[in-house]
């Protein structure tokens, strides 16, 4: 567990350079240095008077599964909501018009982000899950194509 | 094995771009990365659709307003998955708004953006037909930052 900084929240009134006892709240880059950072030490965390400074876990505890079924036909809205961004994002390449274009753009965008959300509630939101592990594991028996990052997939198992 | 890498690429895309997303907010950078990369591979998969048009849009928002949220919402409300509950709840008010927008869109026709930009809510898909940045969605409620004007 490491202390992190929102930057847009601080407003650099400095008290948790004066608490951290490693100096990780101090760096160049406005974020907090997560190699210094104590585990768990969460001092400039309860020190912040702008709610700037959070918690992140290294570790999360495995998910609640999601019903097959609810899990199921979340995945048969998501190909909808996928679908639609398909249309509009083909539409927003051939649209006659500025307007027609932006329309479709903001439809590609929106489904995007609906799909996003069936897919969070159908088990894909922790990246860390043991369901995203097997959907990584299956994705490499898939028959992609040669393109397909088969290395980013190993990598991830490794780190996730 | 997970059924869903039997999912079409745009969904795909959508699941991998959604992990990226959650490792960035883990400030997981490398993690985001490769997700992104292969969220990027399953986009250049997609097969574009040849003859789009609006038309197909609203047949399948109104398709799943009638059958797949209400049916879904029974399961999740049997099961007393409140996530489910929530995105279901969302999704349906966003995905009503799809087809009241194209509805004035084949009315108003391009005058409907003349004075308007396009924003999108980055929490829950709404989209704002307004001169300027929503202060609030009224839809999840996520503040003005987390609307991105389409350009
Ligand atoms: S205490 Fe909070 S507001 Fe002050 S510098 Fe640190 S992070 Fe920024
Ligand atoms: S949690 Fe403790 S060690 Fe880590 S940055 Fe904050 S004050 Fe420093």
């Amino acid at each position: 567990m490491h202390a992190a900084r929102n930057i847009s929240l601080c407003t650099k009134d400095c008290l948790c350079l004066f608490v951290c006892p490693t100096g990780a709240t101090d760096t160049e880059t406005g974020q907090i240095d997560f190699d210094r950072c104590l585990d768990g030490c969460r001092l400039c965390v309860d020190a912040c008077p702008s709610h700037a400074l959070y918690l992140v876990m290294d570790n999360y505890p495995e998910p609640k599964r999601k019903s097959a079924q609810i899990a199921k036909a979340l995945q048969v809205l998501m190909e909808s909501k996928s679908a639609q961004e398909t249309v509009a994002s083909s539409l927003a390449l051939e649209a006659g018009t500025d307007a027609r274009k932006l329309l479709a753009k903001a439809f590609a965008y929106s489904n995007r982000i609906l799909s996003e959300d069936c897919g969070r509630e159908a088990g894909f939101m922790l990246p860390q899950s043991a369901v995203v592990r097997d959907f990584l594991v299956g994705l490499l028996d898939q028959p992609f194509d040669e393109a397909f990052p088969a290395d980013a997939v190993r990598e991830l198992l490794e780190l996730i | 094995m997970s059924d869903a890498v039997d999912m079409a690429p745009a969904a795909l895309s959508a699941v991998c771009s959604n992990l990226s997303k959650a490792c960035a907010k883990q400030l997981r950078k490398r993690e985001a990365d490769l997700f992104k990369s292969l969220s990027d591979y399953f986009n250049s998969k997609v097969i574009r659709v040849a003859d789009a048009d609006l038309n197909q849009l609203e047949e399948i928002a109104k398709q799943e307003l009638a059958k797949n949220y209400p049916s879904l919402m029974v399961i999740a409300e049997e099961a007393v998955d409140r996530g489910t509950q929530r995105a279901l709840t969302w999704g349906k008010k966003v995905t009503s708004i799809h087809t009241s927008l194209l509805a004035r869109y084949q009315k108003q026709k391009d005058a409907l953006l003349e004075n308007n930009n396009l924003y999108v809510c980055e929490a829950c898909g709404f989209i704002a037909v307004a001169a300027a940045v929503p202060d609030l969605c009224p839809i999840c409620k996520a503040p003005a930052a987390r609307f991105t004007k389409i350009s």
